[in-house]
Parts: structure tokens; C-alpha cells; sequence
């Protein structure tokens, strides 16, 4: 009979009240495990975006567009690396509903600046640059659908039309690529510009963005400079800005909204706090006198506090840990139906970490007072009082 | 009959006066369910002053034409010859001019800095004609006046001057060289378009190189019925590959992605939560028996019911939820209601509202803080009116 068994079963004397402690730290769990997953998959952008990338846009609104011009004249100053420029192409399959984010790029250079974040096989880099009409889909989209290379797709546009009044461009699946990190969104397609441009109807010869990783992060300033003079008192002004900043800036567009989700939290877990800390002092205090005879026995203060505090450690493991694995389990059944929404959407261990750290703080505050009451528990005081 | 209510109201009310000896449990009990009310109505407020704000925003007899997929007004395309066809459409309710009542519209966005955060938020900027304020219920102009057509001058809804800076009475902004001038506030009945930024169609049109086409035409019927004679116009002519819907349905549409998310999180966040506090409930009234067993054994001893002492213990629970449950909602009440927030819209803009609470929602949260109360005090409560009456005696 060591202390551990001696911890064990004075958790589990009360079996009933127990088990409904267990069961709110589980929910405290759950609730954090998801919301931090979602934060983060809210901030992903920033996460994946390096210093060293920059991303020119319409100085009036990043959804007001630039001319294609633009593209070879930013290409060309010191201090840029690679360069290639975005159209939202705002797509969906069959249904409004079914939205995809799909954008017109020049594939070559695209392929070229995003190969840090994604896999490129090279009969997929060839047939890209290659086929006019190609597009070329990530694996979670693939897989979304159910596509294999060699498709014909439609796919729908809710703003362009083609010249002959179809809402719907054909394309056909040329490859697919995966992520070289896990911060990388393989929920897009990419198509070939030229293609998209020659086609529709209205806005041609323009582009949503353009994207540019410079030479070193230390030339960022002077490149920034450089565009926005350079396009300053024209018809289209730019702003350029590190894509880690843009990210954030339309993450926090969803404004107060977050910081009420982050609020929720902290009730929530404040409120189980309350209600496991005070369950804690009232089962310590029910055990008043077998504490005495445990000192009188010649246990230690600091046995006592130990055991106390290794009680409520337990517990709140017992609940946190299965809570942590009802996390898992919600964010894996609403990953598919949210993926356009929050790609990259899931567990990061550093979360489960930082989840497992706050069960032993959990467990130390819910049970200190109690153990410290316990520790320095009289034993004469604790025999006489019933 | 009657001895069985004088007694269970005699164990009422001497478990009420015991309370203070139990003060600290039971206080938790009360703080623990008066916040999973104020998370629960927190979110309910944001999802009803979201919905609210935009859902009322729309009319059952202003019809909304889009281009077909277009899901928003920022996707959409309406080429001039299209506007025309429709504007000339069955249905359409004609001013005492003669004219058909309809609007031509531009919907863009342009960046704003938004106060409490000091970060940059898109906000939307609507060209529209001199109809288009006649469109929309209960369009005034608090403060300055009216944008002269063909100028560059602006007028912004005063839900937007409030949250966002740089659109002042009297300051001028600039858009790609051209200076716009504030030249009024407007205030819209709390609609969604005090939100947005009006300037005058054509100039707006030839500024943003948009000319020949709008995004959207909005159109008086002379009848909410009327809006199916426009549709089937619509519909049976090739050269509109057009969306037809009221204004009404068209914002209801927009509202329901963002608080259907609200409301999806605060649900079972609140219930997830109140499982949490029920834990804490039924341990304070398990606590609750365990302390009065002699209490309630004495009173057995001297020929009362076990059923005074099941109602007086599931009382307890029930006016511990109660006063809980009163808490949280006034705190919501104090705290939240009213409170303005902003965030993203269906357009990729910012749409700003204020929380509100209503009765139907203080009325759910009540009921989840009595569920609370009935749950947590029915087992307590059938241990005490199972009390074997030696056991408590000698307890």
C-alpha cells in the first residue's frame, strides 16, 4: 500500500461526486482544446507567412484590383527575389454553396515561390506550365471531392463570366501537390491567368494581388518604398505590406467577436475552477480526523500536502486527458464540413502540451489551499473536531 | 392532504433559514450557474443583435436583383443593358413621376481604422442614385446634408462614424487622388446600412472604372406578391442570367452564416458549461442533506413525511438556480446589452451591431438555470426523503 494507492482510493471514496468532477474538468478541456484549435487554425496565415514575403494590394481595398503591368515593373527592382501575382477567381462546384478557393496565377513563378509551403511533383510542374486549361488542385481538395488527375471539371465563378455569357469554366486536373508544412493550405486550385484572361468577359488584363519573397528580410523596407513610390499619385496606388501582417490584419476583421470566444473561455474555465476548488476544500475537511491518525501514525506535513495535492493532480488529469481526446474527436468530425472556413484546422501538439501544463496548474490551485489546511493541520485539533 | 403542505412548507422554510450556516456552498452553487447564464446570453445577444441588425434591415417589397451565383452584392455584375431590361420590368412600383422606383447600386470597400483596435477593417462604400435613400426604411440625415450628385462627396451611416475613424463630419478622404469630402451623417432605423459609406453612382462609377455596368438593382414592387412576376420575367429571358429575391430574404441570408456559427458555439458551450455547474450544484445539496441529517431525522422522529423533506431539499436547489440564474441575466443585461461590436460580414465587410438581449432569450436562460436546479436537487432530495431515520439520529 503505497501513497499512490492511498491517493486513488481517496479520490474515488466518493464515487458519484468523483466522477461529476471528472466529467466538468473534461468538459473544461474539451471546450479549450477546441477553441485554442480554432484560433490557431483563425491565425494560420501568420504562422506560415516568413519575414521575408511581402504582398503588394490596391491601396483603396485589397478587393479593389491592379493591372497586370504592374507584375513585370515590381519584377524588376533590386531587392526581389520571386514574384507572382494572384486573381481571386471566387469559385464554386455545382452549388453557390459549395465555395472553393480557387485563384488565377502564373504557374510557373507561383510554383517557384510557394515551393517551401508545398510538394510539386514534376510531371505536375510540367503539365501545369504545359496545359492551358490545367488547373492544379491540393490534396485535401482532391480528396474533398473525390477528383483524380485527368478530370474535367466545371467550375463556377460567383463574379466572372466567360464572353459567351457561361457563369462556369471547364477545366481539367493536370496534378496535385501536397504540404511541406503543416500550416500549408492544400484546400485551393490554381489555374493558368492567361487562360482565365483571354476567356472572361470584363476586368481584363487585371489581378486581385501580387506576392514576393525579397532578397533578405533586410531589404524590406527599401522594397516596400520602392513599390509604393513608384505607383504613388497614379491611377492605381498600392500599399505593400509583409504577408504576416496582411494575415493578421483580416484576422482581426473578425473582430470583438474572438476576443468574446476568448472571454467565454476564461468563464468557463473559471467557473469549473470554482466549483472543483471548493469541492476539493470540502472533501479535505471531511477528512479532518483520518488526517489526524495519519499523523499521529507519523506521516509527514509534507506527505500529507503531497498526497492532497497529488490528489487533485490526479483528478484533474483523469478529467482533462479524456477531455483533451473529446477535442480530438470534435475538430476530426467538423474538419471537411469547415474546411473552407478554417483550413488547416487541428490538434497541434503544442496545444495538447500546453493543455496537459494547465491540468497540473489546474490540479495545484484547485488543491492547495486544502493541502496547506491539511499540512498544517493540529492533530489534536483534527481528533477532536467531527 | 392539507397536513402534507403545511409540513412540506414548515421543511421549506426551515432549509431557506438554514442557508447562512451553508453560505459559502451555496454561494458557489449561485456565482457557478450565474455564469453559465451570462455565457449563454452573451452569445444568444450577439447572435440576436447580429441577426436583428441585418435580417431587419430588408423589406418584403423591395426586390433585390443580383447576378445569378453571385451569393453577395461584392460578387455581383449587372451590365447597363440588364439594369434596363429590369428596371423596365412587371411589378415594379412607378413614383408620381411616372418613373419606376428602382436603384442602380455600386458596392465596394474601402479601408478604415477601426478605434478600439486601431487596426485597418474594410469597410463598404455604396454608389447609389437619387432613389436609391427612398429605398430604405427611415433614411435621415442627422448631421450635415445630403451629397450633391456629380460631386466627390460622401455621407456615412452613423453606426460606421462611431466605430471607424477618418470618416468625420467635414474631413475629406482620398481615394486613388480624388478627395471625397464627409458632407453628412445618416442615420437608417439601425439598419445594416448605417454601416456603410453612400457616395453618388456616376461618380463612383467612373472613379473605380466601373462604367457600364453596377453590381446591383434594387426596385420597389407594388406588392410583395408582386416579386414572383418579377422573377418569371427574369427568368424567361436569356439576356438575365439574373437572381431574383426580396431585400428581406436577401439579408436573412446574409445573416444566418455568422449567427448560426454564434449560436452553434453558445449552445453547447452554455450546456457543456451547465453539466460543469450541475456537478457543483449536486454536490452542494448532497452537502446540504449530509449537514441537516439529524435536522431532518428529528423531524421525521416527530411524524413528518418523507415528501416535506424531498420538496424542501429540491426547493433549495431550485431557488439557489434561481437566484443564480437572476444574476447572470443581470449581469448580461448590464454588461452586454447594448454593447457594439463589429465584425466581418457575408461581403468581406464590416458590419457593425449592437447586442440585445429580449425577454424569450432571458426566458432561456432561466429555464437552463432552473434545469440546473431541478437536476442538481432531485437525488439529493430522494436521499433525504429515504433518510433511515436511526441512521440520522445517531449521525
Amino acid at each position: 500500500m503505497n501513497d499512490f494507492v492511498l491517493i486513488r482510493k481517496n479520490l474515488f471514496r466518493r464515487k458519484l461526486r468523483a466522477i461529476l468532477m471528472m466529467v466538468s474538468i473534461l468538459i473544461a478541456f474539451a471546450i479549450f482544446g477546441v477553441l485554442a484549435s480554432f484560433e490557431r487554425a483563425f491565425n494560420a496565415g501568420q504562422d506560415r507567412a516568413t519575414p521575408d514575403r511581402l504582398v503588394v494590394l490596391n491601396k483603396i481595398n485589397f478587393t479593389q484590383p491592379l493591372p497586370i503591368s504592374y507584375y513585370n515593373r515590381v519584377a524588376a527592382i533590386d531587392g526581389v527575389a520571386q514574384i507572382t501575382h494572384f486573381s481571386w477567381f471566387g469559385g464554386y462546384y455545382q452549388e453557390p454553396r459549395n465555395f472553393i478557393a480557387a485563384f488565377a496565377v502564373d504557374p510557373e513563378h507561383w510554383m517557384n515561390l510557394r515551393d517551401s509551403d508545398f510538394v510539386f511533383s514534376p510531371e505536375a510542374r510540367a503539365a501545369f506550365i504545359r496545359e492551358r486549361t490545367g488547373v492544379l488542385v491540393g490534396a485535401r481538395l482532391m480528396e474533398k471531392w473525390g477528383w483524380k488527375v485527368g478530370d474535367h471539371i466545371p467550375i463556377s465563378s460567383s463574379i466572372w463570366s466567360q464572353k459567351n455569357g457561361s457563369h462556369a469554366w471547364d477545366f481539367i486536373i493536370v496534378g496535385s501537390f501536397t504540404a511541406r508544412i503543416p500550416q500549408a493550405d492544400t484546400n485551393v486550385m490554381l489555374m493558368g491567368y492567361d487562360y482565365f484572361n483571354e476567356t472572361r468577359s470584363f476586368g481584363k488584363d487585371l489581378i486581385s494581388w501580387l506576392a514576393l519573397r525579397t532578397t533578405s528580410v533586410a531589404a524590406n523596407e527599401r522594397v516596400i518604398d520602392t513599390i509604393d513610390g513608384m505607383f504613388a499619385n497614379s491611377p492605381w496606388e498600392t500599399t505593400t505590406d509583409s504577408e504576416k501582417a496582411f494575415s493578421k490584419a483580416f484576422a482581426a476583421q473578425l473582430g470583438n467577436v474572438a476576443l468574446i470566444v476568448e472571454l467565454v473561455v476564461g468563464a468557463a474555465f473559471l467557473t469549473i475552477l470554482m466549483i472543483v476548488g471548493n469541492t476539493m476544500v470540502m472533501t479535505v475537511r471531511e477528512r479532518t480526523s483520518e488526517i489526524g491518525v495519519l499523523k499521529t501514525l507519523g506521516f509527514s506535513g509534507g506527505r500529507i500536502l503531497r498526497m492532497v495535492l497529488g490528489e487533485s493532480i490526479l483528478l484533474a488529469l483523469l478529467g482533462g486527458l479524456p477531455g483533451l481526446g473529446v477535442a480530438l474527436l470534435m475538430i476530426t468530425r467538423v474538419r471537411d464540413s469547415l474546411m473552407s472556413f478554417v483550413p488547416t484546422l487541428s490538434l497541434y501538439p503544442d496545444i495538447a502540451a500546453a493543455a496537459v501544463g494547465l491540468m497540473v496548474v489546474f490540479g495545484i490551485i484547485t488543491g492547495l489551499v486544502p493541502a496547506l489546511n491539511a499540512m498544517r493541520l493540529n492533530i489534536v485539533t483534527a481528533l477532536g473536531r467531527s | 392532504m392539507r397536513s402534507i403542505i403545511l409540513q412540506t412548507l414548515a421543511v421549506t422554510a426551515i432549509n431557506l433559514k438554514s442557508l447562512p450556516q451553508r453560505l459559502w456552498l451555496s454561494l458557489a452553487t449561485v456565482i457557478t450557474v450565474g455564469l453559465v447564464v451570462t455565457v449563454l446570453l452573451a452569445f444568444l445577444s450577439m447572435a440576436n443583435g447580429f441577426r436583428r441588425t441585418i435580417a431587419d434591415s430588408g423589406a418584403e417589397d423591395i426586390a433585390v436583383v443580383l447576378r445569378s451565383g453571385a451569393v453577395s452584392e461584392i460578387n455581383s455584375v449587372v451590365l447597363r443593358d440588364q439594369a434596363r431590361l429590369i428596371e423596365d420590368g412587371p411589378g415594379i412600383a412607378r413614383g408620381p413621376d411616372g418613373k419606376p422606383q428602382t436603384s442602380g447600386e455600386l458596392y465596394l470597400t474601402v479601408n478604415g481604422i477601426k478605434r478600439s483596435t486601431g487596426t485597418k477593417a474594410s469597410l463598404p462604400l455604396r454608389g447609389l442614385g437619387p432613389q436609391g435613400p427612398g429605398l430604405r426604411r427611415g433614411v435621415v440625415i442627422t448631421a450635415g446634408r445630403m451629397f450633391n450628385s456629380g460631386s466627390n462627396e460622401i455621407i456615412v451611416g452613423r453606426a460606421l462614424g462611431k466605430e471607424f475613424e477618418g470618416f468625420e463630419l467635414g474631413q475629406t478622404v482620398t481615394f486613388n487622388n480624388t478627395r471625397w469630402t464627409v458632407v453628412g451623417i445618416f442615420a437608417a432605423a439601425g439598419s445594416v446600412f448605417e454601416s456603410e459609406i453612400w457616395a453618388d453612382l456616376p461618380v463612383l462609377q467612373s472613379l473605380f472604372k466601373r462604367t457600364g455596368a453596377v453590381q446591383t438593382v434594387r426596385a420597389r414592387l407594388t406588392s410583395p406578391a408582386a416579386l414572383e412576376t418579377l422573377r418569371a420575367y427574369s427568368d424567361n429571358d436569356p439576356r438575365l442570367k439574373l437572381d431574383v429575391m426580396s431585400e428581406a430574404a436577401y439579408f436573412a441570408q446574409q445573416a444566418s452564416n455568422t449567427s448560426d456559427l454564434i449560436q452553434k458555439l453558445g449552445w453547447p458551450l452554455a450546456i457543456a458549461m451547465a453539466f460543469g455547474s450541475l456537478a457543483g450544484a449536486l454536490n452542494t445539496m448532497y452537502s446540504s442533506v449530509a449537514a441537516r441529517a439529524t435536522e431532518i431525522a428529528t423531524l421525521r422522529a416527530i411524524g413528518f413525511g418523507g415528501f416535506s423533506a424531498f420538496v424542501g431539499t429540491l426547493v433549495e436547489s431550485l431557488i439557489l438556480a434561481a437566484i443564480g440564474g437572476v444574476i447572470g441575466a443581470a449581469a448580461t443585461y448590464l454588461v452586454f446589452d447594448g454593447f457594439t461590436a463589429s465584425t466581418m460580414g457575408a461581403s468581406f465587410s464590416q458590419v457593425v451591431f449592437n447586442f440585445q438581449l429580449s425577454p424569450r432569450l432571458i426566458g432561456q436562460g432561466l429555464l437552463l438555470a432552473l434545469a440546473v436546479g431541478l437536476f442538481g436537487g432531485v437525488f439529493p432530495a430522494l436521499r433525504a426523503a429515504r433518510m433511515p431515520i436511526v441512521a440520522g439520529l445517531y449521525g
